[in-house]
């Protein structure tokens, strides 16, 4: 797995690529954790969190990857920030509707109505 | 990880040419955690392949029915490989059409990449579709993921082990660890409201949504998935 973290204004977009499974999938969470903290800790006065995770060029998560998808919603909606679905692929959207997802994520089709989206909500 | 032992993988293939390149891709993934130098790498993988060559087509003399085993063992830094196979000595009596796969790992979470890789071997040999062949890979470390963390505790001196049985009309994939079992009932729906923001608890759930029938035995300790060519019934 890799990770590309780039920002659009205070957006954060993390492109994923490759299997979000085992091991990888607590190294996303690490990633994730990182962003949250700095939002809490270095940023005055304390901005809230939006990001996008582009899962593209994921082939395949497993349950450990839904977790870790699942706590960064609950963290980040915490401290009133956003995270956002981008670009899911035919295997990653059948996972997340299996696992009744949908209804916790927003998920979107293209860069553009992601960033949208996120700064609507 | 704590203390680091020596760890010992082992599989055991038939033997046909075409699993020497699942006993590549093994080899390739367990040389990523040494700390060889990527040539060092490409040289143990090499003569792995030559040995796992050699036993295939000048002991077992190619025939399917007999199995060769391999011992894999990783100390901190050095990789010690043993082959062994049965050669005249055959004394398996499975059906001639049932190909037989077996590997036990030590119990860590990198290895769930492992599962992946030889997940995806196996089932580039056979004819489910590519869709079919990503939710039984996905069940596999499912299920493997479930023996490794909540069986053996990631506890690396405890083993997962896994068979894979290829038969004409299906797979079948055994896993067992060395924990001390669940009760499958006592496991919470994922899919109950209350339970949607939960960050783990969907591993069996998925298990049983990827493959045509999983059983627990032995107290929760083994896992049997089937999923069949075709309809189950047909």
């Amino acid at each position: 797995m890799q990770v590309n973290l780039r920002h659009k204004g205070s957006i954060t977009i993390l492109d994923i690529e490759g299997r979000v499974i085992g091991a990888d999938a607590l190294a996303l969470k690490d990633i994730i954790d990182q962003q949250i903290q700095v939002a809490d800790s270095e940023r005055e006065p304390r901005e809230k969190l939006n990001i996008i995770l582009n899962l593209e060029r994921v082939q395949m998560m497993d349950s450990s990857g839904l977790g870790v998808l699942v706590a960064a919603h609950t963290a980040i909606r915490r401290n009133e920030g956003n995270i956002v679905l981008l670009n899911l692929g035919g295997n990653i959207r059948s996972l997340i509707v299996m696992a009744k997802l949908m209804t916790i994520f927003d998920c979107y089709d293209s860069e553009a109505e992601a960033i949208a989206g996120i700064i609507r909500t | 990880m704590g203390e680091r032992t020596e760890q010992v993988i082992t599989l055991s293939l038939p033997s046909s040419m075409q699993h020497v390149d699942l006993l590549k891709v093994i080899v390739t993934e367990i040389l990523k955690e040494t700390n060889f130098s990527e040539d060092i790498q490409e040289q143990v993988n090499l003569a792995v392949i030559e040995a796992g060559t050699n036993s295939t087509k000048h002991s077992n003399e190619e025939e399917p029915e007999k199995q060769r085993n391999f011992q894999l063992i990783l100390a901190e830094n050095k990789l010690t490989v043993v082959t062994e196979d049965e050669g005249e000595e055959s004394t398996r009596i499975e059906t001639e059409t049932e190909q037989v796969i077996a590997l036990s790992l030590p119990s860590s979470m990198q290895h769930v990449y492992l599962l992946d890789v030889v997940v995806t071997e196996i089932l580039k040999e056979t004819d489910f579709t590519e869709e079919i062949q990503e939710q039984i890979n996905l069940a596999v470390i499912e299920a493997g993921t479930n023996a490794i963390k909540h069986g053996n505790k990631e506890n690396p001196t405890k083993k997962a082990t896994l068979k894979f049985t290829l038969a004409e009309d299906r797979l079948e994939i055994f896993i067992e660890d060395e924990g001390d079992g669940f009760t499958r009932r006592e496991v919470a729906d994922p899919l109950d409201p209350e339970n949607l923001l939960k960050s783990s608890g969907r591993g069996l759930f998925l298990m049983e949504a990827c493959m045509d029938s999983v059983t627990y035995e032995n107290n929760g300790t083994i896992i049997k998935m089937v999923k069949y060519k075709g309809t189950p019934e047909s």
